[in-house]
């Protein structure tokens, strides 16, 4: 298998005294699509927002054992969380697009990450382009994203993470909110920024797993059960808890 | 069945008596101040200075003094009481310290007046040297007003989507940066409104600029900020208590009444205004 991008071994975390994830150890291969599945409360999203410190954000978490990112140990005392974030990106479950221009809210991160941008005109495009979003906005692009539809803001919400050029792309049910086609259209748009870019993606659609991903990781309750090539897990899985879940036989 | 429907009118018609009561009570304070008042507004009243030993002549000197201090008041209370609650909301880890804080500012906020005046007196004016002065005045107005704004501050702060900040901070962006680029912008409007209340209260108080601020008597406009001025709630007080002539001076009591009312309005419509056009840009 090619390179992993990020490692983690011996993951423990903790909300206050509830442990929501035990003893997580996985890779994550660089340029490749991965899928987290698992009922809800699994501790998917957990996972998720661990590798982009975004549960920084919340009171009275800890974090036990080791995330590597490109080699370096994420949650190492010297490490800025505001540096790791620029490098790994993310697109919630909700679109949340800032109550600002579409242009604006493109031109958002780059302006004030200090990265020197030669030409934002351009960058702008580019990743509209890359999200494919920028036909049907191009018109508009100084009209407030608020009056896109759920599946263009979604994908405005894509193509302002990929304006930062990160390395990662974590997504946490970027189409739970969207129609068929909108769906659809996202799911190309990962295959397409699969050639950039390492996705992991969150999803409670297991033909969206099946169809967009290379590895599948079930989880349940804050366990890893199983973590393999896409096709084994919904062909044939070494655990019976996966087959029962991915065939809707559980619990 | 019946029971209810009469239960409900009763409740009804009690909320709307009460409305009508406040409005009521409210018009005829206002229809009271007006019909007392407007015989001595001219151009002269507002743009002269007092004469006579303030029996006669207009009131200028007060209005321009009540406008430095309001303004004073919340160019000191709205930096101050938006970084309080910026620290609040978004900084500091909420907990048991933070609530005392929090128990401590509502305190605050139900002090008597008078009390801020005489640390006014005790601090700026004779420890820090400020003599009375607008400075000294604007200071105590602020400190009045500053809970107000820290609480308002903080209701508009929370009300910002937690959504927006994940969305920002997920884009490498520091968390000061968030705060200044997203989250106070649009939370600017509710700032505002809460700070209206303040505003009026810092422009009416009479208690806290008598012995920090206001001047009895002044005919020349203030020409820095350790100057004393002349303010419009001060001398209603002291028209109709210490004057030479009280009972003379009523008309000019009221006339001043209404200018001060229609001082405070005047700065809240500003506030509504600058209010209106940051909202036009919000939208979410
Ligand atoms: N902020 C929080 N504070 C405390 N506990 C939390 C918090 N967020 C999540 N949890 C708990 O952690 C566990 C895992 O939650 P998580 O959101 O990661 O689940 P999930 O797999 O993403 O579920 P879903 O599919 O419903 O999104 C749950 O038991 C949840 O209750
Ligand atoms: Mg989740």
């Amino acid at each position: 298998m090619d390179s992993h991008i990020i490692k983690l071994h011996k993951v423990n975390f903790y909300y206050g005294q509830t442990q929501a994830l035990t003893d997580i150890s996985m890779n994550f291969g660089q340029n490749r699509v991965t899928a987290l599945i698992g009922p809800s409360g699994c501790g998917k999203s957990t996972l998720l927002r661990l590798l982009n410190r975004m549960n920084d954000l919340i009171d009275g978490t800890k974090v036990e054992g080791e995330i590597l990112f490109e080699g370096r140990n994420i949650y190492a005392p010297n490490i800025d969380p505001v540096e790791i974030r620029r490098k790994v990106g993310m697109v919630f479950q909700k679109p949340n697009p800032f109550p600002k221009t579409i242009y604006n809210n493109i031109s958002y991160g780059p302006k004030l990450t200090g990265v020197t941008v030669a030409d934002m005109d351009s960058l702008v495009e580019q990743s509209l382009r890359q999200a494919v979003l920028w036909d049907e906005v191009k018109d508009i692009l100084n009209k407030s994203a608020m009056n896109l539809s759920g599946g263009q803001q979604q994908r405005l919400c894509i193509a302002r993470a990929l304006a930062m050029k990160p390395d990662v792309l974590l997504m946490d049910e970027p189409t739970s909110a969207l129609d068929p086609i909108s769906t659809a259209k996202i799911e190309e748009l990962i295959e397409e920024l699969k050639k950039d870019y390492t996705i992991i993606i969150v999803t409670h659609n297991m033909q969206q797993a099946a169809r967009i991903s290379d590895e599948t990781a079930f989880f349940y309750l804050g366990n890893l059960v199983e973590y393999n090539k896409t096709e084994k897990i919904f062909t044939n899985p070494d655990v019976k808890q996966t087959e029962d879940y991915i065939t809707g036989r559980f619990g | 069945m019946r029971w209810r429907y009469l239960k409900q009118s009763v409740f009804f018609g009690l909320v709307s008596a009460s409305a009508l009561i406040i409005t009521l009570v409210l018009g005829g304070i206002i229809f009271y101040i007006i019909t007392n008042g407007y015989s001595v507004i001219s151009l002269d009243f507002i743009t002269k200075p007092p004469t006579d030993s303030m029996t006669k002549g207009g009131i200028m000197p007060a209005i321009i003094g009540t406008i430095y201090l309001t303004v004073g008041a919340i160019a000191i209370g709205l930096p101050f009481g938006i970084a309080s609650a910026i620290y609040l909301t978004e900084y500091a880890r909420q907990g048991k310290i933070v609530r005392i804080i929090k128990i401590g500012i509502n305190c605050l906020a139900g002090v008597p007046s008078v009390v801020f005046g005489l640390f006014g007196l005790g601090f700026f004016v004779i420890f820090l040297k400020f003599g009375s002065s607008i400075l000294a005045g604007s200071l105590t107005l602020g400190f009045l007003i500053l809970p107000t704004i820290i609480g308002a501050s903080e209701e508009a702060l929370k009300s910002v989507p937690q959504t927006f900040r994940e969305a920002s901070l997920s884009l490498g962006v520091s968390k000061w940066q968030t705060i200044y680029r997203i989250v106070l912008p649009n939370a600017l409007p509710g700032i505002l409104t809460g700070s209206i209340l303040g505003i009026g209260r810092a422009a009416g108080e009479t208690a806290p600029i008598m012995f920090t601020a206001a001047a009895f008597f002044t005919a020349k406009l203030p020409s820095s900020i350790f100057d004393e001025v002349m303010a419009l709630p001060y001398h209603i007080y002291v028209l109709a208590t210490a004057g030479t002539n009280i009972e003379a001076t009523r008309p000019i009591q009221f006339g001043t009444v209404l200018v001060l009312v229609g001082v405070v309005l005047g700065i809240d419509l500003i506030a509504i205004i600058i209010r209106g056009y940051m909202r036009r840009k919000k939208r979410w």
